[in-house]
């Protein structure tokens, strides 16, 4: 455990508080939880609106169901829960289409966004052939489709 | 060039919006037009941001889009053919929102961070931690800019007296701060009150913030709440009620686990709180040391940490002292100089002291005034008289409004250049009218209490008038003008403009003991310009007493001319036969007409031979009642007549910074009886010796009475008095003033 503060006698205290737990038959020392440190890290946006796209082109599929509300909300939730459940056929019949258009939507977005990470590590190979013999070729700047954070 | 801000959302209560005002405050300092555009305007605040679709910005403007959460907003700014730049929030870390529809929509927020990257030219990190995530989602121009906050809005004073006394109980007790969301753990406050419980029964836990009662977080810390006592979950609290929370608490905890920046712990340090956080991403920057920042969350351990921050006197004096010095380290200066930087646009080093060649004959001076030309108003033909008096010495330009109407702000004089009495005028549209009705409403919400700065700017922008093109003009021909006059300190060109051009701008301030002149937006038009031109020497104590940091100020006051008038001619072409009391100006409630009104009344039911009371001037309330004679807006010739046929003149204003009536009426040789809850006029009166003061009806009758009786002596010395208000003094004093700032200019 460290206390972190300019104004404060932090080992004193430490030590102060550590004999008081001591007394009370507490454990003076526990598993320390410790969040992940640095910052977090850069979301590829070509890759994540890809897999974004591939994730909700059915528009069959529902969300999950949420409300922020309490009371009646809770009974608009079970309402939603059992229109999905009843009209499934309906939903589909009236967003055939949508399903269609979407398709086409990802596979487009696929093809100019692969088209664009081509383009960019050509630029990057003419850069890199243009610098000084001495200048390190610089690695590829876009990763080949990483992964979309996964959800703990 | 303009810099405006693009924000997703502008709604009462949210940070990112009340960050965008504070940088538009300095961006306004640093002499930049700036508006706010937002996706999603609050209901009621589109007199302060405006929809993105107006947003047309010119190919040099710079556009700060305030990012964080996934915003259609990224998509607009990299379209945007002007400059482009990004103010970076943060974003909470999905993984704390895994099952839920937000999740996307943070990891989303961070993929369009990365796309915008190549399409901006300055990101700015509210702090070095999110500057960090900046270059990591490819950012290059990178800077800091701290948020700052106004210590002053948390001091005691600013605390809700009722919220107080809710709050009032034994302690130790407990505040976190922030909305009810999965990663401030909650949880951990409920595990550290329950450990403290078991030291002190009667401990507190306060927590405000919103909350979304139907959420499955929200319903899990509310079982583990119930099994607790002392836990009061107070949801959003306005500002003084949150003023009140902070001081009513012992300690103030955060155990978030993620913080961009941590707002609240700045806010505690500022209601002299001590803060104990849980040191997780940028809260260690933002303590700096400060308060006690911990490393695990052993719960046993930190209950008993509390105890010694509540009760140990030491400990917390220690505490409280190095969280004043590092308050001082988010102070709107402090932030201002980092955003010069991250612009580009911090002073050159001083380079030897070179001067410009002469000073110039006739400076070209702008008097910057709401109204002007054909309007009623004390103020507006104070500005009127003025400039005819300074058109000699000055290269004078009247910017204004098209308004006539200070009521409404309705558009009526065309824009652009006009002349008024050979003056030259640049007039600019008003682009929002004003309902009067609820703008009254508006004000009893915000008036006698205190206020965040947001309500009081929506305060400020509603009272008008909104004039962007005359704002505009400010930032774009600044350097055609060598000064600046401003004229009234209430309305929203001096708010706003004074700021934009303060190191040579004068106001004259007209001001006077109304609720808004203690709104703290107010600050930066008293304390930042060059010198404050004022009335009366009441008017220079009532801006010591609100605003000790002041500018300097002097009583400078007005010239009286002394046109010869004849009653009689007034007399015959309004068909008054009869003594009259006479009062001239806006008949308006606002003026204290209906006090007026109502002690006539009685004044005439007891008295047969009472004279009668003619009004004069712009009616803007039903004017009716036995003896009462309204003779609609009367000329300059008709009004010096009437004065000087007057039994009295009656001045029955509370809100008064110099009543150019009385004076007029002095110069007239005609007493007055002035309204004594006024310190101007009760001053004025008191110096003459020409006039009598009322404050109720007793004193309106008595009053009345000594004023006739002494119409003959009381006349002599009022003629005195206003012989000592020579428009070449005035003159004089301005000159004086405009000079200094010239000089300043050539050095």
């Amino acid at each position: 455990m460290k206390l972190l503060g300019r104004d404060i006698p932090a080992r004193e205290l430490i030590a102060r508080i550590e004999e008081r737990l001591r007394l009370r038959g507490l454990p003076t020392s526990e598993p320390a939880d410790v969040p992940e440190e640095g910052v977090e890290p850069r979301v590829d946006p070509l890759s994540f609106n890809l897999q974004a796209l591939e994730e909700h082109t059915d528009p069959t599929r529902p969300l999950p169901l949420h409300t922020h509300r309490g009371g009646a909300g809770q009974l608009v939730v079970v309402a939603k829960w059992a229109f999905r459940k009843t009209c499934q056929v309906l939903i589909n019949e009236t967003l055939s289409r949508q399903r269609v258009f979407n398709g086409h939507v990802r596979d487009s977005y696929a093809q100019l966004s692969a088209e664009l990470l081509r383009l960019r590590r050509e630029l990057e190979e003419l850069k890199a052939a243009k610098a000084p013999a001495a200048a390190p070729p610089e690695p590829p700047v876009v990763p080949v489709r990483p992964r979309r954070p996964r959800a703990k | 060039m303009a810099v405006h801000q693009l924000i997703p959302s502008f709604v009462a209560g949210d940070a990112t919006g009340q960050a965008a005002l504070h940088l538009q405050l300095l961006l306004r300092r640093m002499g930049h037009f700036a508006e706010l555009y937002a996706g999603e305007v609050g209901s009621g605040l589109e007199s302060l941001a405006q929809p993105v679709s107006a947003l047309r910005p010119a190919p040099e403007d710079l556009v700060l889009y305030h990012h964080g959460i996934a915003s259609p907003l990224s998509g607009h700014l990299m379209h945007l053919p002007c400059r482009r730049g990004l103010v970076f929030h943060n974003i909470s870390p999905a993984r704390f929102y895994a099952g839920t529809p937000l999740a996307e929509a943070l990891t989303s927020g961070r993929a369009q961070l990365a796309a915008m990257a190549p399409f901006v030219e300055v990101a700015i990190g509210v702090s070095d931690f999110n500057s960090a995530e900046l270059r990591t989602a490819g950012y290059h121009n990178v800077h800091t800019v701290p948020l700052f906050i106004e210590p002053e809005r948390f001091a005691e004073s600013q605390a809700d007296p009722a919220m107080r006394r809710r709050l009032e109980g034994p302690g130790p007790t407990v505040l976190s701060v922030s909305r009810v969301a999965p990663h401030k753990r909650f949880e951990d406050l409920l595990a550290l009150h329950a450990q403290l419980v078991r030291l002190r029964p009667e401990a507190r836990l306060l927590l405000v913030g919103g909350y979304e009662p139907g959420s499955r977080y929200f319903k899990s810390l509310r079982r583990t709440a119930d099994g607790l006592p002392g836990v009061h979950f107070l949801g959003r609290l306005n500002h003084a009620e949150l003023v009140a929370a902070y001081r009513s608490a012992q300690v103030f905890v955060s155990m978030s686990e993620h913080e961009g920046f941590g707002v609240p712990l700045i806010e505690a340090m500022a209601a002299e709180l001590p803060v104990l956080a849980f040191g997780a991403a940028a809260v260690p920057e933002t303590l700096g040391g400060a308060g006690i920042a911990f490393d695990e969350k052993r719960f046993a351990f930190l209950a008993e940490l509390v105890m010694e921050m509540s009760e140990s006197p030491d400990l917390r004096r220690r505490l409280l002292k190095g969280q004043a010095r590092r308050l001082a380290h988010f102070s709107a200066e402090n932030s201002q100089q980092a955003l010069e930087k991250a612009l580009g646009e911090a002073p050159p080093p001083r380079a030897r002291p070179h001067r410009s060649p002469r000073k110039p004959k006739r400076p070209r001076v702008a008097i910057v005034v709401q109204r002007y030309g054909q309007v009623t108003g004390g103020a507006e033909r104070h500005a009127q008289q003025l400039a005819e008096h300074l058109a000699p010495h000055w290269e004078l330009t009247l910017l204004t409004t098209c308004a006539k109407n200070h009521l409404s702000w309705e558009n009526v004089f065309p824009p652009g250049p006009d002349r008024v009495d050979g003056l030259q005028v640049l007039r600019f549209p008003v682009t929002r009218t004003r309902n009067i009705r609820p703008f009254n409403a508006l004000s009893n919400t915000v008036f006698n209490r205190p206020n965040e700065r947001l309500r009081e700017e929506h305060w400020v922008a509603e009272q008008g008038p909104l004039s962007p093109g005359l704002l505009a003009h400010l930032e774009k021909a600044r350097d055609a003008y060598d000064g600046f006059l401003f004229f009234t300190y209430l309305y929203a060109p001096t708010v706003w403009g004074v700021p934009m051009v303060a190191d040579r701008a004068l106001l004259v301030p007209t001001a006077h003991d109304e609720p808004p002149i203690r709104f703290g937006v107010y600050s930066d038009v008293f304390e930042r310009p060059r010198a404050l031109m004022c009335n009366t020497p009441e008017e220079i104590s009532l801006i010591q007493r609100l605003y000790p940091n002041h500018a300097r100020a002097r009583v400078v006051g007005v010239g009286v001319d002394r046109p010869s008038a004849a009653p009689q001619r007034f007399r015959e072409k309004h068909g008054v036969h009869r003594p009259y009391l006479l009062y001239v100006g806006r008949l308006e409630p606002g003026k204290g007409i209906p006090e007026l009104l109502s002690h006539y009344r009685v004044l005439r039911q007891r008295y047969a031979d009472a004279p009668d009371l003619v009004l004069a001037g712009e009616a803007h309330m039903e004017l009716s009642g036995e003896g009462v004679r309204y003779v609609g807006r009367i000329d300059e010739q008709d009004k010096h007549d009437a004065l000087a046929g007057a039994l009295a003149v009656v001045v029955p204003s509370r809100f008064e910074s110099l009543s150019l009536l009385t004076l007029e009426a002095f110069a007239q040789s005609t007493p007055v009886l002035v309204n004594g809850h006024s310190e101007v006029l009760v001053g004025q009166v008191e110096r003459s010796g020409a006039g009598q003061a009322y404050k109720d009806l007793d004193s309106f009758i008595t009053g009345l009475r000594e004023v006739g009786n002494q119409r003959g002596p009381m006349g002599r010395k009022g003629l005195a008095y206003a012989k000592k208000y020579s428009w070449a003094k005035v003159v004089a004093a301005y000159q004086e003033e405009m000079d200094r700032i010239l000089e300043e200019k050539r050095r």
